[in-house]
């Protein structure tokens, strides 16, 4: 059976022609959704942050830590990733409402992924990581340390508690925690 | 027969040789486009399912 080199170069071509749609596809679907639906990885936002100092002054200290409301109601929560906790180890979001959450490591790469969502970042220490999201859900839902950051690290995670609208009730420093009922 | 025959010249002598006649090239492989093309379409409708119907209905992070 000679080889039929016409017909070879005719296959390969047709097989890179569905590649290229194939890869055209695959693209296009990624682009509609950075741009229709605006959806970009956190690491659009780069932010320094000195990690030695981070609990001393600025917004990462421990008494602005957690879910706060600003005076236009946006929706803000502060969480320290340190070996082997999260501090706050709960916070507390409105169901379907925009919230940022921002994270900072003042020792090793952390990382966070809240179950069921498409929140999923990882916590360099002299960055700042802000993920924009909504929460659909209700209910308390898990949120592990994703990256390898120690021995502890098995037993580094947190809750994201999503309460409907109307129990969101921020108090007079305009903070809502897991605590308050 | 020596293991280290020298095999560049064996295929050297046979550049010109008609192989048409040679039983082991004539069950040529069928379907390898069928086979390749239904695998790669499976791969791409479970990536496609996957972003469309899983990561984007959980709604856009930025």
């Amino acid at each position: 059976m000679a080889v039929d080199e016409p017909s070879v170069a005719r296959s390969e071509k047709h097989w890179a022609i569905a590649m290229v749609a194939v890869s055209t596809v695959l693209l296009s679907s990624i682009v509609y959704a950075a741009v229709g639906m605006h959806l970009r990885p956190p690491s659009n936002n780069v932010e320094t942050i000195d990690p030695a100092t981070l609990h001393v002054s600025g917004e990462f200290v421990e008494d602005n830590l957690g879910t706060s409301v600003d005076s236009k109601g946006n929706v803000t929560i502060r969480v320290v990733t340190a070996q082997f906790a999260f501090q706050p180890a709960c916070v507390v979001v409105p169901q379907d409402t925009p919230v940022t959450l921002r994270l900072a490591s003042p020792d090793v790469i952390h990382g966070i992924i809240v179950v069921g969502t498409n929140v999923n970042t990882m916590v360099v220490p002299g960055y700042v990581s802000q993920v924009r999201t909504r929460f659909h859900q209700l209910g308390e839902q898990l949120m592990p340390c994703h990256e390898f950051c120690g021995l502890g690290h098995s037993q580094m995670l947190a809750h994201v508690r999503v309460v409907p609208k109307a129990d969101f009730k921020p108090d007079a420093e305009r903070r809502v925690t897991c605590a308050a009922k | 027969m020596d293991d280290h025959a020298p095999i560049a010249n064996l295929s050297a002598s046979n550049d010109d040789a008609d192989i048409s006649g040679d039983p082991r090239l004539r069950p040529a492989p069928r379907g390898a486009f069928a086979l390749a093309g239904v695998t790669v379409g499976l791969l791409v409708a479970a990536w496609l399912a996957v972003y469309f119907l899983l990561f984007l209905t959980r709604g856009p992070v930025g």
